[in-house]
């Protein structure tokens, strides 16, 4: 590569997590989000964003979201705007990296929402936690062949239990966020990444 | 803040639950979260200090000093708060386990710390914790300053009189100033008081016209100004004097009555004292021993070591048994021969805070024919003692079963030491505890025969042996959760009964552990940092089970050994680990010294 790469650690990452109305990005609302920075490697709680998404009403949320996120949709009437729910996740994005856990559907809700709201979507740099998980299983299987016999789970929590880190009571964005941005610390240990490019 | 689970998880660690609403969201806008693999070194000694409070999350990380492991801190415990109050790195933290902890920067700790309630968490001193903790769980109503100088109890200069006043003088005097004693001039000066009119003038006979010099006693025994309450406490209760007089340099400031003493703490030793001079006849002794579990709580929150409440206690308990035996000894006539009564156990060591089990004896210099009196006294005082709320001992070792004459005391005390068979052992750990509580006999030829005990070197391993049976369980060195611990089997027994040994060895005659652990530090078989933390470990764990016990009986539950480890603080749950291995270490190194493998 050409590029020099930044320490992993000199790098701000912005973990994010969206609640969203269904799975289908192309159709279903985001209802949620929940940001927070890590900065030094450390994750800064203080620093911390969530805000519920104003339903615009053309886009039902569908009963099994509302239970799954435990929100109803009076909450959601009270709630910020698109436009400005998204100047909000841009703002602090302008100032880092975005980490998630599986970028293809956050990334794809956020996409489509910068572009139905005539906002520019910042591309930022990705970091994925379900990226790490597969890279991490691939270096176990070659230090040691019959490590990993089987795929890994990507899910958050069973990859978060996997590690040895805590189960945490609510599960709402911010609180998923928290939990990629932990994951991702261990994870980074675990590939001993020293680069962002390592990470990505 | 959301009710997000590092918040909570912080909101549920003490002492962070007990912050004021605006300092825990200051704590909680400012918490971190950060991760370390096993084998980080987080601090060195002597580099750079901590810069944030950790609370550990999830993982475990061990502090060290030259290498040596001094803690394992695991969930929900603090580490750091050394580095940010000294400024210094003294101590090595490593990562044991992969570690997710929660931390603050030392700013915010610091701004944390203006709560005293918070900042008393952190305080260094255990006293300080455990009157603190004391408070909290509302077991005591009244908290004096225990700590304060005697000075601050003068209300007035001394009243003095002449070195040639004649006693009427001296008693005018009294009556003008309103006082109870008097300093007389002479050189050295002395006092005289109402009691000395009483007891030496009135009694004896003596006119107004007596010199006051006949009756007075000097020198004066003089306290310090700087002298502390509780200390002024032990000294009244130890010579039986009211008065005392309180010096700086050479100057009287003036003198203190055991009534200015009382009033500094309306349920301190010289209430109880009071109480008990004051019993009038056996109808009087129930109470006795829940006043005295009430003035151990208070004096708890006062700030006092249980280990010096325990001084308090025993000299109470001491004050009243004399009280019991002489009613005894007036129903049933003078005794036929001089006698000692002894206590063992926690009561011969003067270690008890609360009243427990009777363990006493009686040893006479008379013959059979004096055993149906001893019989009789015994059986009173044993029923008076019970009614004042010691309880029976269940093993039987009680006056009403153990009075014998001298001589077959010291042939016991010799089988024992001769030929240390189980049984022998068991009896010798209680019986050589003893202590002399009230009587005119005299014990040295049984100090003679324990003094044997220093030679005895198959009976010293076979105790040491039986003494190293009670050991902290290993599982309880490391991981320590969710589990309960028995004070006294697993951290107060295994120091009590090692001290025994190695007292006898040294030919210590000190029963009390502590003084045990100073003979045997002074005849050079321990060293003086292995005492110091024995000693610091010993405190903490009476004071600890002082104050569960407080606590159980305030809650109207009976007091046990027993204490559930969620109900300590972090720090305390760590001190308690350190305390255990400590005691640990001491085994390892006695079962070497006396060489306990080959018996």
């Amino acid at each position: 590569m050409l590029w020099p790469s930044p320490p992993w650690d000199e790098v701000v990452y912005w973990a994010l997590d969206l609640e969203t109305g269904g799975l289908d990005p192309r159709r279903d609302p985001i209802v949620a989000v929940g940001m927070v920075p890590l900065r030094e490697g450390t994750v800064r709680l203080g620093e911390s964003y969530q805000s519920l998404v104003r339903a615009d009403g053309a886009r039902a949320i569908s009963a099994a979201s509302v239970t799954a996120h435990q929100l109803v949709p009076g909450e959601v009437r009270e709630a910020p705007p698109l436009e400005e729910v998204l100047g909000e996740i841009d703002r602090r994005l302008g100032d880092g990296v975005l980490l998630v856990h599986q970028a293809a559907i956050d990334v794809r809700f956020l996409r489509r929402a910068h572009r139905e709201t005539g906002l520019r979507w910042p591309s930022p740099a990705v970091v994925d936690t379900v990226d790490l998980i597969v890279k991490a299983a691939r270096k176990a299987r070659f230090i040691d062949p019959a490590a990993q016999e089987h795929e890994p789970d990507l899910n958050l929590w069973a990859a978060r239990a996997r590690y040895g880190l805590p189960a945490y009571g609510a599960h709402d964005a911010l609180t998923d966020a928290i939990a990629t941005a932990e994951l991702f610390l261990v994870l980074r240990r675990e590939l001993g990444a020293r680069t962002l490019r390592d990470l990505r | 803040m959301a009710a997000l689970d590092p918040i909570a998880f912080l909101r549920a660690t003490r002492p962070f639950g007990d912050l004021p609403a605006p300092l825990f969201e200051r704590a909680a806008g400012s918490l971190e979260i950060a991760y370390f693999p096993a084998g980080a070194r987080l601090a060195a000694s002597g580099t750079v200090p901590l810069a944030h409070l950790y609370v550990i999350r999830k993982g475990a990380v061990r502090i060290e000093r030259d290498g040596q492991m001094l803690q394992l801190l695991e969930e929900g415990e603090i580490f750091g708060y050394t580095s940010l109050i000294t400024g210094k790195a003294t101590l090595d933290v490593q990562v044991e386990e992969d570690l997710l902890a929660y931390r603050l920067p030392g700013a915010v700790f610091h701004e944390l710390l203006t709560d005293a309630r918070f900042a008393s968490h952190f305080a260094s001193g255990l006293a300080e914790r455990l009157k603190h903790s004391l408070e909290r769980a509302q077991v005591v109503t009244a908290s004096a300053d225990l700590g304060a100088a005697v000075e601050t109890l003068v209300r007035r200069p001394p009243v003095r009189v002449g070195a040639g006043a004649t006693v009427g003088e001296a008693a005018r005097v009294m009556r003008e100033h309103h006082v109870t004693s008097v300093l007389v001039e002479t050189a050295p000066p002395g006092i005289v008081t109402d009691r000395d009119f009483r007891n030496k003038v009135l009694a004896e006979g003596l006119g107004p016209d007596t010199p006051v010099t006949r009756v007075y006693s000097a020198p004066l025994r003089t306290v310090p100004e700087k002298t502390a309450v509780y200390e002024a406490w032990q000294i009244l209760l130890d010579t039986g004097v009211h008065h005392l007089p309180i010096a700086r340099g050479g100057e009287i400031l003036g003198v203190l009555t055991s009534s200015d003493l009382l009033r500094s703490a309306a349920q301190g030793p010289p209430a109880v004292l009071r109480s008990v001079e004051r019993l009038g006849s056996r109808e009087a002794l129930p109470g006795y021993g829940g006043r005295v579990s009430e003035m151990a709580s208070s004096l708890l929150a006062g700030g006092l070591d249980a280990t010096v409440i325990a001084g308090f206690v025993a000299r109470l308990n001491d004050a009243l048994l004399t009280r019991i035996l002489r009613w005894a000894e007036a129903e049933l006539g003078p005794p036929p021969a001089p006698y000692a009564w002894i206590a063992f156990g926690s009561e011969g060591r003067m270690e008890q805070t609360l009243l427990t089990d009777q363990d006493n004896a009686l040893v006479h210099g008379g013959d059979a024919s004096c055993e149906p009196y001893f019989a009789a006294l015994a059986e009173r005082a044993n029923t008076d003692l019970e009614a004042a709320g010691f309880p029976r001992c269940p093993g039987g070792y009680m006056a009403r079963e153990h009075h014998a004459p001298l001589p077959e005391w010291e042939a016991r005390f010799r089988g024992w030491i001769d030929d240390p068979k189980p049984q022998a052992l068991l009896q010798a750990a209680i019986f050589f505890d003893f202590r002399k509580v009230h009587g005119a006999l005299d014990l040295g030829p049984l100090e003679a025969v324990l003094a044997r005990a220093s030679k005895a070197r198959v009976f010293l391993a076979c105790m040491a042996k039986a003494a190293l049976e009670f050991r902290p369980p290993p599982s309880l060195l490391m991981r320590l959760r969710g589990e309960e611990v028995d004070l006294k089997l697993h951290g107060i027994s295994p120091i009590v009964f090692l001290a025994r040994p190695y007292a006898l060895e040294v030919g210590s005659t000190a029963r009390n552990t502590l003084a045990r652990l100073d003979a045997v530090v002074a005849a050079g078989l321990i060293g003086e940092d292995v005492r110091a933390t024995l000693r610091e470990a010993y405190r903490f764990l009476l004071g600890l089970r002082l104050r569960e016990q407080a606590r159980m009986l305030a809650e109207g539950k009976p007091p046990v050994n027993r204490v559930s480890l969620s109900a300590l603080s972090s720090i305390e749950r760590s001190r308690l680990k350190d305390s255990l291995r400590a005691i640990r270490d001491w085994q390892d190194t006695a079962a070497y010294h006396f060489k306990t493998d080959l018996f």
